[in-house]
């Protein structure tokens, strides 16, 4: 059977979708419904971090990376993306920002356009789930505490001092080798005189060369680190 | 060598549920030795004949700097502790709060009761210079390690604990040295992750860590049964005007020179990583070092970096082998001056 290629007709995206849509039952229906998310759409390309209801937060953030990654695939010139834009995006400004500003953010992310955090509700209050929505890349600080650039932190002297371990190691080892070509040129020329100096020390310097490149493979813990960030 | 040396693991049938559930329930409240509970029980008499002996109670004034906001507390002399004024500051202070800082100086444990009007300062783990509190936090994961070694073995290995040397976060690993009667023990994987897992279920109790300041015939009493500790006790009594500081968790009693964090529920990720047999002239056996690694329930870390900690913390620590002779004064169980 030929069948279509979903992903090629629909872009994939980097979120868990939820396999059955809320209903967020109103007079309107399913069009009522989907005014509502298209508020918060608008909200979140407008202010780029907006606290709401899990559930709305949830449903909204689907809608707005797919708007996103089609602006992304499409550009500004494909009239069915327009509309898609014209019809999530309540404010028409925001249609420029959307083609002119997100996505040259967004088209180099091989992650989610969107981070969703769960917030802390008020007590005493109403007992729904809040959430923070928010686009990456925005201009407000983060909102997840620093645990990196302080270098006081218990993890990171652990991790510093680990890293400085690992180096004394391969520097170590790198000496050793080192040390061992050494000896063994000095071996070859007393047995060997034929053999002519030139070679073994060309061969000496890959030797070398070696022992270098597997240094700056086995910064494992710096890119640990990176990963972290 | 398996598992069976730890306590509870070989009574476990297999596919019985019920067994299973009986088994560990018992092993719950069975793992405590009679002598531990002893010695918690003349802790407790101590402690209460102590806040009896206040007498009269008398007001101090302690000025508290830091978030929410600056305040100042009317406590009671002898009897109020940082942990105290923390409760009033709210649950979210309390829970945090690792150690006090007294006037700005002198590190001060959260459940000592404070000598006189004062400010003082919660540190938690999580601050801009948190040398300090991380040197507190690892000293106390020593002194856990102690209780879960003492409890954790069966009844036919003999464990006496010695002592660990100052706490050294650089060093990669926190370490407590106890005399065990086994020959030539190397430890499996399965027996670390076994000690590892006791250890986490003995942080999870929750259990607030004491403090108590005594004479050294007080300690003498509680620490009878234990030659090494016997033997350090006169020494450590001569450097601290005739008191030692006790430290209780849950039934566990150790020596310390202090200060500890505030409970075990602090403890986040705990990993007994290995043991190693010590060259040493004590008699009665050989001393084994055990080592490990933790970080704060407030540190979240990702388990490729973590791991990388656990293999270090694999390699034998280099801190000073405990001998016959010479109890040095750089040791941290032992009393220096009075921070506590």
């Amino acid at each position: 059977m030929n069948q279509a290629d979903v992903s090629k007709l629909v872009s994939k995206l980097k979120i868990k979708v939820n396999p059955r849509l809320r209903k967020f039952r109103n007079a309107e229906g399913p069009l009522g419904r989907l005014k509502k998310l298209r508020k918060t759409v608008t909200a979140l390309v407008k202010h780029e971090r907006i606290e709401l209801n899990y559930p709305r937060a949830d449903e909204a953030r689907m809608y707005a990376e797919r708007l996103i990654s089609e602006a992304i695939r499409y550009g500004d010139c494909h009239k069915t993306t327009m509309e898609l834009a014209d019809f999530w995006l309540e404010e028409k400004q925001l249609v420029h920002k959307l083609f002119k500003v997100l996505v040259p953010r967004f088209q180099d992310y091989n992650v989610s356009y969107t981070h969703m955090y769960r917030a802390p509700r008020p007590y005493p209050g109403p007992m729904h789930k809040k959430a923070v929505l928010e686009l990456r890349g925005n201009p407000y600080p983060s909102l997840l505490p620093d645990m990196i650039s302080n270098r006081n932190l218990i993890h990171n002297v652990l991790l510093d001092e680990a890293k400085k371990e690992y180096r004394a190691q391969k520097y170590a080892e790198i000496a050793a080798k080192i040390e061992s070509a050494e000896n063994q040129f000095i071996g070859k020329a007393d047995t060997s005189s034929n053999t002519s100096n030139e070679e073994i020390a060309t061969s000496e310097k890959s030797r070398v060369k070696d022992a270098e490149g597997s240094i700056s493979e086995s910064s494992e813990i710096n890119k640990v680190q990176d990963d972290k960030k | 060598m398996n598992t069976s040396l730890f306590l509870g693991k070989q009574a476990l049938p297999k596919f019985s549920k019920c067994n299973i559930t009986k088994t560990l329930h018992k092993r719950f409240f069975a793992n405590v030795s009679e002598e531990s509970k002893q010695q918690s029980e003349l802790f407790r008499f101590e402690s209460k004949r102590q806040r009896e002996a206040v007498g009269r109670i008398e007001k101090i004034e302690v000025k508290y700097e830091g978030p929410p906001e600056e305040s100042t507390l009317m406590m009671n002399k002898y009897l109020s502790t940082p942990y105290d004024c923390a409760k009033h500051l709210g649950e979210i202070v309390a829970n945090r709060s690792a150690v006090a800082l007294v006037n700005g100086e002198t590190l001060w444990h959260m459940h000592k009761p404070l000598e006189d009007s004062c400010s003082i300062q919660l540190l938690h783990y999580n601050i801009p210079q948190p040398a300090a509190v991380n040197k507190t936090y690892w000293r106390s994961c020593s002194f856990l390690l102690g209780a879960v070694i003492n409890n954790c073995f069966k009844d036919n290995v003999n464990v006496q604990l010695h002592s660990f040397p100052s706490p050294n976060v650089r060093s990669g690993s926190f370490i407590y040295d106890a005399q065990l009667s086994l020959d030539n023990w190397m430890p499996t994987e399965t027996e670390l992750r076994v000690l590892s897992a006791e250890m986490v279920k003995f942080c999870r109790q929750n259990n607030p860590i004491e403090c108590l300041n005594v004479d050294a015939d007080f300690a003498l009493l509680v620490f009878k049964n234990n030659p090494h500790k016997t033997q350090q006790i006169p020494s450590i009594a001569a450097s601290n005007k005739g008191r030692v500081t006790l430290f209780k968790v849950g039934h566990h009693i150790d020596i310390s020179r202090g200060p500890m964090i505030t409970n075990t529920s602090h403890l986040g990720r705990i990993t007994i990583a290995n043991v190693f047999k010590l060259n040493t002239d004590i008699p009665g056996g050989p001393i084994y070092r055990f080592q490990g690694v933790s970080l704060p329930y407030s540190i979240v870390l990702n388990h490729v970096a973590y791991s990388i900690l656990e293999n270090r913390a694999k390699k034998l620590n280099p801190a000073r082998i405990p001998g016959l002779h010479g109890v040095s004064d750089e040791d941290g169980s032992f009393v220096k001056h009075a921070v506590a």
